[in-house]
């Protein structure tokens, strides 16, 4: 090799990854975390590192959410344990964002979830007892993406979103008492 | 949940030994610091530097065990990497709670006692 052709070599833009991922795995919070845990790896450097910590939260309260929810009222099984729902997993890094798809076959996702979501309210500070505790999943769920929807078929919820590359640092669009 | 602690003049250092904060240990580790902050001192700083990913389960724990400081004690967040910080700021929580810049300094002369779950 030439010193020019090696020059040429190291000059060359680097190449963009655009990483995929499918998985399926049972509801629970352990295959959630090691999916995550495999989702940042494949993920890191194929965008920044602000992008893919959004995803990975936005996914984290999905399928938290399932974790939960998704086996509420299900039968039983023979071992006694309740049904988890299965997952669909699907992430694909795009030229424009990271597209991400999960479907379960857990109960259908309430329609209120899906509806416009506030941050809780952040009681005066002499109140620290009235602090919510809980309530930011769909909240933080809307806030990290972009295009989030939803569709049932058949057994399965089909949830949809998009996390685009350029998105500003948000979270300052919603008041953080309550007169908002 | 691995937890690490650490004396301090005017309270302890609770360390959270763990890389991510999430629903799979939130449960334990709110009930296992809140049991710590009992013998703890006028002040607690929750040292979560080794975190480098919490939820919204994990951002829900520590927040009752801000709400369950017993009177007189206060409670500060110390070593919040880009990530756990970005979860305070978005669900605007880092208004509330008491955080600190920089790692909460650990002194090695100290003894530190580990405390692992079974």
């Amino acid at each position: 090799m030439t010193a020019e052709t090696l020059s040429l070599r190291l000059h060359r833009p680097p190449v963009i990854r655009r990483p995929m991922l499918h998985r399926i795995f049972r509801a629970d919070p352990m295959t959630v975390r090691h999916a995550l845990s495999f989702l940042r790896e494949r993920f890191d450097g194929s965008a920044g590192e602000e992008v893919i910590f959004r995803v990975e939260l936005a996914l984290a309260e999905i399928l938290n959410n399932i974790c939960q929810h998704g086996g509420e009222g299900a039968a039983e099984r023979p071992d006694g344990r309740s049904h988890a729902p299965l997952i669909h997993l699907c992430v694909i890094r795009h030229v424009e964002g990271i597209a991400c798809a999960v479907t379960d076959d857990g109960i259908p996702l309430p329609d209120h979830c899906l509806g416009a979501h506030i941050l809780p309210c952040a009681p005066p500070a002499d109140e620290r007892s009235a602090l919510p505790e809980g309530g930011f999943g769909w909240f933080l769920i809307q806030d990290l993406t972009a295009s989030l929807s939803y569709f049932r078929e058949g057994r399965r919820n089909f949830l949809a979103f998009i996390v685009p590359l350029g998105e500003a640092t948000s979270g300052d669009q919603f008041s953080p008492n309550c007169s908002g | 949940m691995q937890l690490s602690l650490l004396p301090q003049d005017d309270g302890v250092t609770i360390r959270v030994e763990e890389k991510r904060l999430d629903a799979a240990v939130a449960l334990a580790f709110k009930d296992k610091v809140r049991s710590l902050v009992a013998h703890g001192g006028a002040r607690i700083a929750l040292d979560l530097s080794p975190v480098d990913f919490m939820d919204s389960s994990g951002l829900g724990a520590v927040i009752a065990i801000f709400k369950s400081m017993p009177a007189g004690r206060s409670l500060v967040l110390a070593g919040l990497s880009p990530n756990v910080e970005r979860v305070f700021r978005l669900t605007r929580m880092d208004k509330v709670m008491t955080i600190i810049p920089g790692p909460q300094a650990v002194d090695h002369s100290r003894p530190t006692w580990h405390d692992r779950e079974r």
